[in-house]
């Protein structure tokens, strides 16, 4: 556990907790600054969707009794984050009897799933295309292709999933559009099933890696670049090793670094895009679950989900800061991001 | 023996590339522009950007954009070329009756508008926070870079998406402004290390002593060198923002009173426009937003090139020493047509005169030489013209002796060193000559053959041992790998082999396990010989090795590597710009002014009677004890080394400059045993008898 020191972990764990804090208060805080409480403001817009609700104001009063919104903002502030901490957002408004935590559990497997696939293909595939771009010996046929390959960065995943679904499932009806599996089939651990979640997953994956892989491609390159001047990388070579020994010991072993970072800090960015990618497929997975109950302006569903993508979030940032002093010797206390 | 240097006679130009150079030369100015703005996908992206915003702003000059709002054409009509299709709606027209063209020309501006604004907040709050805290450090340094660390790892869309359900956003600059909560994180961590890194820079630092005010340092001194850097963030920053409000939208998020390309990609979605075929419908707006994301994408890639230069350089350059193979094949066949053209050039007398020399170097290079240097040219290829680092230089190391190579920087050492090793960077190449060892000439080897001849025969103690060792792997990676690259060794004999090597320079055990980060300077670079004698070289070249150090480690390194060629009886090239250091160690001498080799001599005599007046310079520079003389300094600059005077390399900065050094250039000729030197002064039949100790 070289590296890993006491001093270091705590510092990254209180990173950790700042996250959090720093997320889930923005998600407290902006809807009450704004006129209008929550409850007001749903019920409004309820009553103006369906003409007219009668005695607004008196469900108006019980609900805000209900949740509380009577209380001071304090009181309300320190509430929610006991809530936060038991992961405990209290019941669905849209279907009462129900948790809310309930609602949002069978999202989550989907959503993992999806995302952790999709983000260490993108990391990996984009890393090594980058590596291989900032390299003076990659040959200069791959050359010449590999920046092709950063077209698709330019573009947002969900317009890619758009065109995707319309190409690949409507026209030439390949795979299908959305979906996380079929009706027809059984859930479970059976291979037709898993056949079809594979097939469904396609396209959401597919339409994350082509476009967030330039990314990563983009910041090796400058890394390789860099290392290519390093003169460590020269001693390398005058020692006579294999190439490949060289790219790989003393060109990625060293810009795999920074590139880790950089997942690191684009992890929400990454995240945040699959929201719209699981809402254009209808991928059943949490963002997916989010806009549905933001239609159904279910306020505590909604409140629990991007808590929970918040703290799935920075958990996934902090191990991957607790992993970093492991694979570098030399510890490092900041996270330079290229 | 000679060792001889091309004489140029009438001057041809030296400063000119050579011919099929001059080609390369060019099409690498044809890629690096010399004015960095004038980036071709900067430029590209640019005016992708301005033409989408140009539909929008002028659209409603041409188009009645009311037909966006009043819902009175017909309804899911296609456009004008399709079957079906109306000329008075030429993109046809959605479910709600709607002009497609109208709406797509309201919402291009809005969308771009909530980008810049979000886009320019963020960038003041940015600017703002990372200034106080890359200036102010200590606290406010650790405060505001917890927090923007923080909030760039969190899911910006999921808050949004949480915010924008609560608070209704009626127009665009609500939205804005929303959207700037994420937009500040990324330029203040920018702002904050350049801040810091440019605080460092000496002028930073002369206008801070000369009592300007931090708001002047910032802005004066500071500011525009982090142009291009904040360029590229902003353009960056607003693609991002506009991906979030496009997200926004498309969601149903957005505000929906105002026509934005996320809306109209919204209403179409949920009106099932896929499945129905209406593809005029959801597939344009993603059109003009796909150009836009290209648009700013290729100007923040083309701000990066300009904001760094590395990258630039190498897209330029990158390609041309790709494959290795090629490479030496190439060079090999133009050596070849270079040197008969130029031989060709010549009167017919001093063709043969060159021609002669030829042969006799060739002969006595081999007599007893480790290594032998011949007639090397190296050029660096830059924008403005070929930069010549080492203009046929020619010398020998003979077996077991010590060659010092001495010069003030940037006179070539480390090129020529370099180019013995065939490891010239680009943008530089070796132009043209033979580095011979044992009889193969290393210039026309593959990529693999050079391989076997690196660290067998040819080891490198390489400058600045601070940065030439690995700084994740441990010293005995690092070591093994030198020596299983070309012996196959186990385990156990391999580990057995590192301990003594590192015992030979007087290294302890424990030291093998540890980390570069973990050892002194002088314990690098004595890791560093050690790694250079693993496989019992011919040669080693030791480029500068003790100048990082200070006095007392200089003195255990170089009495290390006298140790190591004693024993070994190894050839050394030693690089140093350090009179003194070469007196004790070397043997031999060689002075190298501006590319050019001005002097090569044994050690002794080189010392008691140098001849060349730069040489004189370098030694009585050396400071004393004994005697306290005011220090001499070289009067004059080097002169442009793209373009070489014709004549004497040294005619600016002579005192004995007289007409014949600036018609043409001396070559090394024996003037004493063994003592060579390029002078004018010593041409036998021309100044035999000017006493130079008295000059």
């Amino acid at each position: 556990m070289r590296g890993l020191t006491k001093e270091y972990v705590l510092q990254r764990f209180l990173m950790y907790l700042l996250t959090i804090w720093l997320g889930s208060t923005l998600i407290f805080i902006i809807p009450r600054l704004a006129p209008g409480d929550p409850i007001t403001v749903m019920i409004t817009r309820v009553s103006l969707d369906s003409g007219y609700v009668e005695n607004a104001d008196q469900i108006i009063a019980a609900w805000k009794a209900r949740f509380g919104l009577d209380d001071s903002l304090w009181v309300q502030y320190a509430r929610y984050w006991g809530n936060v901490f038991r992961l405990d957002f209290g019941f669905s408004l849209a279907h009462f009897p129900t948790k809310a935590w309930t609602m949002v559990r069978p999202a989550l497997p989907w959503s993992l799933g999806l995302l952790s696939l999709a983000t260490a293909l993108s990391f990996l595939v984009g890393v090594t295309v980058g590596a291989l771009m900032g390299w003076r010996r990659t040959p200069r046929w791959l050359q010449l292709i590999l920046p092709s390959s950063l077209t698709f960065t330019a573009i947002p995943y969900f317009m890619f999933g758009i065109v995707l679904i319309y190409v690949v499932a409507f026209k030439l009806d390949w795979l299908p559009a959305t979906g996380a599996y079929s009706r027809s089939v059984n859930p479970g651990w059976n291979w037709p099933f898993i056949q079809n979640v594979a097939s469904h997953a396609i396209l959401p994956v597919v339409s994350i890696v082509l476009t967030s892989m330039g990314g990563w491609a983009l910041g090796m390159r400058g890394l390789m670049i860099s290392v290519n001047n390093e003169d460590y990388f020269l001693l390398a070579q005058v020692k006579g090793l294999s190439p490949t020994r060289i790219f790989f010991r003393y060109g990625v072993r060293n810009a795999i670094l920074p590139a880790l970072t950089a997942l690191a800090l684009g992890l929400g960015g990454l995240i945040s895009g699959s929201i719209l990618v699981e809402f254009i497929f209808a991928y059943p997975g949490t963002g997916y679950t989010l806009y549905q109950s933001i239609i159904a302006q279910d306020y505590t569903v909604t409140q629990a989900i991007a808590n929970l993508i918040i703290i799935v979030t920075a958990t996934s940032v902090f191990l991957l800061d607790l992993l970093y002093p492991l694979i570098d010797p030399r510890i490092t206390y900041k996270r330079n991001a290229p | 023996m000679t060792v001889g240097q091309r004489t140029n006679g009438s001057g041809q130009a030296q400063g000119q590339p050579l011919p099929t150079d001059l080609a390369s030369a060019r099409a690498w100015r044809l890629n690096t522009w010399d004015t960095p703005w004038l980036n071709s996908k900067f430029l590209l992206g640019s005016g992708i950007v301005l033409s989408v915003l140009l539909f929008g702003l002028l659209g409603p000059v041409f188009w009645d954009t009311d037909l966006a709002y009043t819902g009175a054409a017909p309804l899911n009509k296609p456009p004008v070329w399709a079957e079906g299709g109306l000329p008075e709606h030429p993109l046809g027209t959605e479910s709600n009756g709607r002009d497609m063209l109208a709406q797509l020309i309201l919402a291009t501006p809005s969308s771009l508008k909530v980008g810049f604004l979000a886009a320019i907040i963020g960038m003041a709050v940015g600017m703002a926070l990372g200034s106080v805290a890359g200036y102010l450090g200590g606290w406010w340094d650790h405060i505001i870079r917890t927090i923007s660390d923080s909030a760039i790892t969190i899911p910006a869309l999921v808050v949004l998406v949480v915010i924008a359900s609560f608070v209704q956003m009626t127009d665009t600059t609500a939205m804005a402004f929303i959207l700037a909560l994420f937009a500040w994180p990324g330029p203040t961590r920018l702002v904050r290390s350049q801040t810091l890194t440019l605080r460092e820079r000496s002028y930073v630092r002369m206008a801070h002593l000369s009592g300007a005010s931090a708001v002047e340092i910032m802005f004066v001194e500071m500011l525009p060198n982090m142009l291009p850097w904040l360029a590229a963030s902003l353009t960056g920053g607003i693609s991002g923002a506009i991906l979030g409000a496009t997200g926004l939208e498309v969601l149903g998020l957005g505000p929906t009173r105002v026509p934005s390309l996320g809306l109209i990609i919204n209403q179409a979605t949920t009106n099932a426009a896929l499945v129905r075929g209406l593809t005029w419908w959801w597939l344009p707006p993603i059109i003009i937003l796909m150009v836009i994301f290209v648009g700013f994408f290729l100007m923040t890639i083309g701000l990066d090139e300009i904001a760094n230069p590395r990258i630039r350089r190498f897209g330029a350059s990158g390609h041309d020493s790709t494959p290795a193979t090629e490479r030496k094949k190439r060079t090999g066949a133009r050596r070849e047509k270079q040197r008969r053209s130029l031989t060709s050039d010549l009167p017919q007398e001093e063709r043969a005169a060159v021609e002669a020399a030829d042969a006799g170097r060739r002969s006595s290079a081999q007599d007893n030489a480790a290594l032998a240097v011949r007639d090397l040219h190296v050029h660096y290829f830059t924008p403005r013209g070929a930069i010549i680092a080492a203009n046929s230089v020619t010398l020998s190391v003979r077996k077991g002796e010590i060659l010092g190579l001495v010069g003030e920087s940037g006179c070539g050492k480390t090129t020529v060193a370099m180019a013995i090793l065939q490891v010239v960077q680009p943008p530089g190449r070796i132009v043209q000559g033979e580095i011979r060892i044992q009889d193969r000439d290393l210039v026309g080897l593959s990529a693999k053959e050079l391989r076997q001849v690196h660290w067998r025969e040819l080891a490198l103690v390489p400058q600045g041992a601070m940065n030439s060792l690995n700084p994740v792997t441990s010293i005995r990676e690092q070591m093994a790998d030198a020596i299983l690259a070309h012996e196959r060794v186990g385990r156990i004999e391999l580990e057995r082999r590192i301990l003594t090597l590192l015992h030979d320079v007087g290294l302890p055990d424990r030291v093998i396990g540890m980390y570069p980060h973990e050892l002194s300077g002088g314990m690098k670079q004595r890791v560093c010989i050690a790694m250079s004698i693993a496989l019992n070289p011919q040669v080693i070249i030791a480029d500068e090795p003790t100048s990082a150090l200070d006095v007392v480690v200089q003195r255990v390194v170089a009495q290390t590597l006298l140790e190591v060629k004693e024993r070994l009886g190894v050839s050394m090239v030693m690089i140093s710009h350090d009179m003194g250091l070469q007196a004790q160690l070397v043997d031999r001498i060689a002075v190298m002014y501006a590319g050019n080799l001005v002097e090569v001599a044994p050690v002794e005599s080189a010392y008691a009677r140098p001849r060349h007046p730069y040489t004189q310079l370098l030694i009585e520079s050396i400071p004393s004890i004994r005697e306290r003389k005011p220090l001499n300094a070289t009067e004059g600059l080097t002169h442009d080394l793209r373009n070489p005077p014709p004549g004497c390399i040294f005619q600016y900065r002579c005192k004995f400059v007289e007409q014949k050094c600036r018609d043409s250039r001396p070559s090394l000729v024996e003037i004493d045993q063994d003592h060579f030197v390029a002078c004018w002064l010593y041409e036998p039949d021309a100044h035999t008898n000017i006493d130079i100790e008295h000059a």
